[in-house]
């Protein structure tokens, strides 16, 4: 048991360094409001401010695509904004 | 009273819930809101009222809801208001489990053992005896009826469990056979906070019920989840063999939710509410249990604070008189919890820390799992390169919807800038941005060669922001886009190799490629780790390439001259 739990936190504690420095920087990436003391947030936490956050994001995108196409449609089709925003919702 | 303080959490629990219960029934005579509790008589489900006896249900398949109400019951004569206790006439196996369960709390070595063997073998004859004798009389003067119902209790538990129990004294037995249910809550929870030793303590308990529940086929089918979910009638001992946290709590629940079952449904609400404060609370003390679990305890600790605040006001209605049995229940029991053994103790601390700590890695390990479905072509493995994915994705998420967001502001603003929007794309767009990505140099170079493809796709996210500030000045903060570093070698190198490149990559319509790669930054991230890879390629092959011809025509001129000469 012993030796299995050395060798498991030998393992693990290299993956949980690493772990612990990668949530802290997915967490700089959140949106402050969400953040509360910062020391305490633990990972479960912050990946799942991470998955409604990517969810989020991905609403916004669709939103702005439509919202782009939107635009698209009432601007002059061989203008440079329109390829732009063509590239934008592409 | 005092005695009770500490514990007032659970404390509050029984006589929240009780006081729920009874108030209910008491304020609202209304039949509605009278306290429907299912009983089990001699093999058949029956459902009375707190007051009266009326019909009867199903039999012996709904024997949790007779477990359920019997326990009910319990709680009931616990707080000493309940009249209820006419109905735990018909107590049970639960009760009489229950019942010696509490009786022997803390019984040194056998403590465990006896709680098993108690709830295991409950004997049926004396749950009715010991039903009848709690049902009557109040809870305030619990000594007295106790003492009869006692005796009963400890002659069929003995009958049925291992006679090796010590007698308890009778002080200690009253109080816990009034309580049944809730003392047994009270007092893992006592033991818990009042010891040192409570961790394990607690874990005895708690593991005594898991032991309890795994056993005790007949009586409950612990579901703790399901109990958990909604105080169902199905547990009262509810808790799930593994699950040790939870079984305290359940146990305790499992009275709330047989109160809260049986009761009407305005009474139900505020059972379960109840219940679910005390499962909460069993949990906290189980998981607080200093020190031993720490991770378990965070979670449940913000829970349990926020029910148990509810509870506490609730409490200001509660039951004195309650806590101040509590308070004679948990001395005794505290006394019994100093017995334990320590290492058993340390065990079972050990245990729960474990299963904590397992739950806290299921926990984060399901969140990783659901990260990764979200992020798009991720296949790593390990989690280090997973979250390192995540991250990028991330930033180019934001990316994506910033530059997004400024375009649907650019189009209606596009029109006076349109003029200067191609020329000074070239050069105003790398460092207007300055963002610092090897983009900008790109940007420079798509649009001094519209035809190249490789830096159009570069330059593609970075070119609408680029005009953008170019005409209206950076509106926000772009994030540092994580470019990879052979960005600016395209800039480089082009001008040497602009062939090169334009074969070994293809070529797109000259006003497309800038564009078509932005609507999706991770895609251009990701497609830019791919071209990374051809571009020194590209270089090499260049260079060699380009230095052929001039070797080749050294040679020649080399070799002409030989000739020539």
């Amino acid at each position: 048991m012993s030796s299995r739990r050395s060798r498991q936190s030998g393992v693990s504690r290299i993956s949980d360094d690493q772990i612990i420095e990668l949530v802290s920087k997915l967490r700089q990436h959140l949106p402050e409001i969400r953040e509360r003391r910062s020391d305490k947030v633990s990972a479960s936490k912050v990946l799942q401010e991470t998955c409604s956050y990517i969810k989020n994001l991905h609403k916004e995108v669709d939103d702005l695509s439509e919202r782009l196409s939107q635009l698209l449609s009432t601007i002059d089709a061989d203008s440079a904004e329109a390829a732009i925003i063509r590239s934008l919702i592409m | 009273m005092n005695h009770c303080v500490p514990d007032f959490e659970m404390d509050d629990d029984y006589s929240i819930l009780s006081s729920s219960t009874l108030n209910r029934p008491r304020k609202s005579p209304v039949p509605e809101d009278e306290i429907m509790e299912l009983l089990w008589q001699n093999g058949q489900l029956v459902m009375q009222s707190q007051n009266q006896r009326s019909f009867k249900k199903s039999p012996p398949s709904k024997h949790q809801d007779g477990d359920q109400s019997a326990s009910k019951e319990i709680r009931p004569s616990h707080h000493h208001h309940q009249q209820q206790q006419t109905v735990t006439d018909n107590l049970f196996m639960q009760e009489d489990e229950m019942a010696s369960w509490l009786h022997y709390p803390f019984n040194d070595a056998n403590f465990d053992n006896d709680f098993c063997a108690d709830i295991l073998y409950p004997s049926a004859p004396c749950v009715t005896s010991i039903a009848t004798t709690t049902a009557s009389p109040p809870v305030r003067p619990i000594e007295q009826p106790v003492e009869p119902r006692h005796l009963p209790v400890p002659a069929s538990a003995s009958a049925v469990a291992s006679s090796s129990r010590p007698p308890i004294p009778p002080v200690r037995r009253t109080e816990l056979e009034s309580s049944r249910i809730p003392n047994f809550a009270h007092f893992s929870r006592h033991k818990v906070r009042t010891e040192p030793s409570g961790p394990s303590n607690s874990k005895s308990v708690v593991r005594e019920l898991t032991v309890v529940d795994s056993c005790d086929t007949p009586a409950v089918v612990p579901e703790s989840r399901g109990f958990r979910a909604m105080p169902s009638i199905s547990n009262t001992e509810g808790a799930s063999g593994g699950n040790n946290n939870n079984a305290c709590g359940t146990i305790a629940i499992g009275a709330a939710a047989v109160a809260a079952s049986t009761h009407s449904a305005g009474v139900s609400i505020g059972a379960g509410a109840s219940s679910r404060e005390n499962l909460a609370t069993c949990e906290l003390t189980v998981t607080s249990s200093p020190g031993c679990s720490s991770a378990s305890a965070e979670p449940a600790a913000p829970k349990v604070a926020a029910e148990d605040r509810k509870r506490k006001d609730r409490e200001a209605a509660g039951d004195a008189e309650c806590r101040s049995e509590d308070a004679e229940f948990e001395s005794p029991n505290t006394k019994k919890q100093s017995r334990g053994s320590t290492s058993t103790k340390r065990s079972r601390a050990a245990e729960v820390h474990n299963l904590s700590e397992r739950r806290r890695r299921d926990r984060i390990n399901e969140k990783m799992r659901a990260l990764q479905e979200l992020i798009p072509r991720c296949n790593k493995s390990d989690k280090a390169s997973m979250l390192d994915e995540a991250i990028e994705y991330l930033k180019s998420l934001q990316l994506q919807v910033q530059m997004m967001s400024m375009g649907c502001g650019m189009v209606p603003m596009m029109f006076p800038g349109v003029q200067q929007f191609m020329p000074p794309m070239g050069m105003g767009m790398g460092m207007g941005m300055g963002m610092g990505m090897g983009m900008g140099m790109g940007v420079d170079m798509g649009m001094s060669r519209p035809m190249m493809p490789f830096p159009n796709v570069l330059a593609g996210p970075s070119l609408p922001t680029a005009a953008a500030a170019a005409h209206l000045g950076p509106r926000f903060p772009m994030p540092a886009f994580h470019m990879p570093p052979p960005a600016p070698d395209p800039s480089r190198i082009q001008p040497n190799q602009p062939d090169a490149m334009l074969g070994s990559l293809g070529l797109q319509t000259p006003n497309q490629p800038w564009m078509s790669g932005f609507a999706d930054p991770y895609q251009q991230y990701l497609g830019l780790h791919q071209m990374q890879l051809p571009l020194p390629q590209n270089q090499a092959t260049g260079q060699p390439s380009s230095s052929k011809p001039s070797t080749s025509k050294d040679a020649e001129n080399l070799e002409n001259h030989p000739p020539g000469t």
